[in-house]
């Protein structure tokens, strides 16, 4: 729920939910996660952040919908079967806030291990640094772990 | 209720009868003839006693005692209750509330303070009458061991056994107290057939010999107070211990009591306290009145304590059936089957009067927090040396509670503001020709949809030149601008802004305005600032009648929907050809009157193509009106407030979202601002227009 840096001192593996965004794979603090829905009507709201473009009805309450792929900059996909909403619990100017976020696909709850932990290469991204926690290997691939506080704020 | 913590309980109790309190002693400094006030304030200490000794706050318990000892003189006739008195009286319940909340911050030796205080103004004049008795010893005095013993008569109400209370363990409780002859009065008991079983009729004359404390005897019946009268009188020295005939007693009850040699004091339903040293006095003057005693008894059946947060529960349930319904009858009216049909409507009809009924267990009225500022202006107005008079009206009008919660402050600041600058000192007030006394009005009243709260003061009004120059210097504007009054008080809600010379303990007018504003319009209120100089100002808070749920008008614009509070509508009219062709100067002639109008479509950003026949409705706020251009007008909506997150904060045309019937979002217009930026556009024209 905070940014992660105790999580990363505390336990060596940490539990990620692996989603796909276009051709990349995030994997997302399972910590942050309270669930996973499909996709439900969206409703537009005009003079938004481009990232937060939308609200949505989950359970009865009004979150805001963002689209992780306008924030680093990805194309936008059209939904499709895969297409899931993972809603996640942030904390912004220190509440907690309920968030949804538009997933391409969702893989699966597994673990990385602190040790396939790789630091950000300075060059050769092209997302901002500062969205981005760290990048870990799974299954010889990398994978991005997102700073979703950074993201969204 | 039975999980919380009994201290807890206490505590709110406690701080309801600080107000009753604090509110009698206040009304008695201007009427200090009034024997109902006396009594009133009487009735909550006594029972800020009782109830502290019950969960252990033995100094609360002891300190509220010599209170009362020494405010019973008060009660008693024997002296009048002077400002200053009131004042003393003031302090010592801070005093208490103090010892309640925060024992720690305190100390013995304030308490002291304050009891030597309200002894000297309690005893200083001798004692006229024949009270010689009245001890100005503790009230444990040692003179209570002389006696011995009581005399009591009891008897309860007739429903006293359905509640499960049963005397006879009274009695036995009684009895531990020392020995006890009982003889039970039979006379009540009515012929067979009319008897019910369930009821008591009986009725015990008590000698209690044992010398304790009348207090002792007053937590045996603690529980049942309320439900029984308890007479006692001292039984006197003199008297042998042995009884008295049976017979006497039967015949003459419920005489034997006066019979007694001994002075009596009745003690019906608790909460009057009785010297324990008695004194002779008049049997009439102890008396409560039977009307307070059936006040307190009509309160008791007819009020519930309920947590707050059950109660938002309950209207967050309320506010997901009224979501549910809204889906239930979109269905229903898209099918052909009539019973449902039916039951969609009756269940539209139950859940909007549940969900009146929950707004009316959530709402308060105001006066709960009108109460509150007395106290302040009593203390500004010392403090000042500035005597005002404080007039409050339209206490019974009911909001929200949590508007009421969020009201306090915002309004603590404009009175402060108001005594502080708006009156002015009496050398200055006599010299323009006003009475000394200022005059502070705090005033609400309903208005449609809104509750309008205003807070009045008779003083110099707001120095517009210095707020001029003020601003001037500090850069919010250029100098020699042309501005309205109105638009120059309006930097008095601008953060950091204020006129004050002098740096007081109460700050100048401006500093915590723009807090107030906020808070305000956090509650989707208004503020407005009237002045006229030499007059006063008055500040006028509108405020809506609650946060939780409101009428809507569902309106589509695109594919969006969006829901405009409906008491912001005054009417819908189809946008005319005419007004569509002059897309330039987008202002609509609504009955003569030249209205602007905004196209939603162009703000929502609508894809497709729009409707052929545009409608209007028509929005305003106090004198402002600004047309809204739609595609479709759907209907009435029962909306349920949600808020938006912090994400879609920098969002300012919406002020919050509610769910419909089919479970999707939708936004709902934030009418101040979208008058706003009406307003702002059409400036825009008049510059280019000019240019």
């Amino acid at each position: 729920m905070n940014d992660g840096l105790t999580s990363e001192h505390q336990a060596d593996a940490m539990q990620v939910v692996m989603i796909g965004l276009g051709e990349e794979k995030f994997a997302l603090d399972a910590g942050l996660v309270r669930e996973i829905i499909d996709p439900v009507p969206v409703t537009k709201v005009a003079g938004a952040r481009a990232f937060v473009p939308s609200v949505i009805n989950v359970r009865g309450n009004v979150i805001p919908l963002a689209d992780l792929r306008i924030r680093f900059g990805m194309p936008q996909l059209d939904d499709s079967a895969d297409t899931r909403i993972v809603v996640i619990e942030i904390e912004l100017d220190g509440e907690p806030v309920l968030v949804g976020v538009t997933a391409d696909k969702v893989y699966e709850v597994t673990e990385i291990s602190q040790t396939d932990v790789q630091q950000t290469p300075r060059v050769g991204m092209h997302w901002k640094p500062e969205f981005i926690r760290f990048i870990a290997k799974w299954r010889e691939e990398f994978v991005i772990v997102p700073n979703m506080e950074r993201i969204l704020n | 209720m039975s999980a919380m913590d009994p201290t807890e309980v206490f505590r709110q109790e406690a701080s309801e009868l600080f107000e009753v309190l604090e509110g009698a002693l206040l009304d008695l400094g201007q009427r200090p003839d009034d024997r109902e006030l006396v009594d009133s304030a009487f009735r909550a200490l006594h029972t800020i006693k009782g109830s502290g000794a019950m969960f252990g706050f033995d100094k609360v318990a002891s300190f509220t005692h010599e209170f009362e000892t020494a405010f019973d003189r008060v009660r008693k006739g024997e002296i009048k209750p002077t400002q200053e008195l009131i004042s003393v009286a003031l302090a010592a319940k801070d005093y208490i509330r103090a010892l309640i909340e925060d024992p720690q911050s305190t100390d013995d030796i304030i308490g002291e303070g304050i009891l030597d205080d309200l002894k000297r103004f309690v005893f200083s004049d001798p004692p006229a009458a024949p009270v010689v008795e009245i001890a100005v010893a503790p009230p444990l005095a040692p003179a209570e061991s002389k006696q011995a013993g009581w005399h009591l008569y009891l008897e309860f109400e007739s429903h006293i056994l359905r509640n499960g209370s049963n005397p006879l363990d009274l009695l036995e409780d009684l009895c531990k107290l020392g020995p006890c002859f009982v003889v039970p009065v039979t006379d009540g008991i009515p012929f067979l057939d009319e008897m019910e079983p369930e009821d008591c009729y009986l009725k015990w004359d008590v000698k209690l010999h044992a010398a304790c404390d009348k207090d002792a005897i007053d937590d045996v019946f603690m529980f049942v107070s309320d439900e029984m009268k308890l007479t006692l009188s001292p039984l006197e020295q003199v008297e042998a211990p042995a009884p008295m005939p049976l017979f006497q007693l039967l015949d003459e009850e419920p005489a034997p009591v006066a019979e007694m040699a001994a002075p009596v004091v009745e003690v019906a339903a608790a909460p009057v306290a009785v010297q324990p040293a008695a004194k002779p006095e008049p049997k009439s003057e102890s008396r409560p009145e039977p009307k307070a005693e059936a006040k307190r008894d009509d309160r008791g059946i007819a009020t519930v304590r309920v947590q707050a947060e059950r109660l938002d529960e309950l209207m967050d349930r309320v506010g997901e059936l009224v979501i549910a319904q809204a889906r239930l009858t979109q269905l229903a009216a898209s099918g052909s089957d009539l019973s449902i049909k039916m039951i969609a409507e009756e269940i539209e009809r139950l859940a909007s009067s549940l969900r009146d009924t929950t707004m009316g267990a959530r709402m308060v009225p105001i006066g709960s927090l009108f109460g509150r500022f007395r106290r302040l202006i009593h203390d500004l107005s010392r403090d000042l040396s500035k005597p005002v008079d404080f007039v409050t009206t339209g206490e019974d009008t009911e909001l929200d509670k949590t508007m009421i919660e969020c009201l306090a402050d915002p309004l603590v600041h404009l009175i402060r503001n108001a005594i502080d600058h708006g009156i002015e000192d009496t050398a200055t007030r006599s010299a323009n020709g006003k009475t000394e006394q200022g005059r502070i009005e705090l005033a609400a009243v309903h208005s449609g949809a809104q509750v309008l709260v205003t807070v009045k003061d008779n003083g110099g009004g707001l120095n517009t030149a210095r707020i001029r120059a003020k601003a001037e210097e500090q850069g919010l504007i250029a100098a020699g601008a042309v501005l309205t009054d109105h638009e120059i008080h309006q930097f008095l809600f601008h953060p950091g802004f204020s006129t004050a010379q002098t740096i007081s303990a109460l700050s100048g007018r401006g500093v915590g305005m723009d807090v107030v504003k906020r808070t305000i319009e956090n509650m989707r209120g208004t503020i407005d600032l009237s002045t006229k100089p030499g007059q006063g100002t008055t500040v006028t808070l509108r405020l809506p009648l609650t946060l939780a749920i409101i009428e809507g008008l569902l309106i589509r614009v695109g594919e969006g929907r969006y829901i405009i509070p409906l008491s912001a509508v005054e009417e819908c009219i189809e946008l005319t050809a005419e007004d569509e062709r002059s897309r330039g100067r987008n202002f609509l002639n609504v009955r003569g009157n030249l209205v602007p109008f905004l196209r939603l479509r162009e703000i929502m950003t609508a894809t497709g193509a729009p409707d052929r026949h545009q409608k209007t409705i028509i929005i305003s706020t106090g004198e402002t009106h600004v047309g809204l251009v739609a595609d479709q007008i759907i209907g009435n909506h029962q909306t349920v407030i949600k808020s938006l997150s912090k994400l879609h904060s920098d969002v300012t045309i919406f002020s919050g979202a509610t769910i419909l019937g089919d479970g999707t979002a939708a936004l709902i217009l934030d009418v101040a601002q979208l008058v706003a930026l009406a307003q702002s556009k059409v400036e825009k024209q008049h510059i280019s227009e000019a240019a």
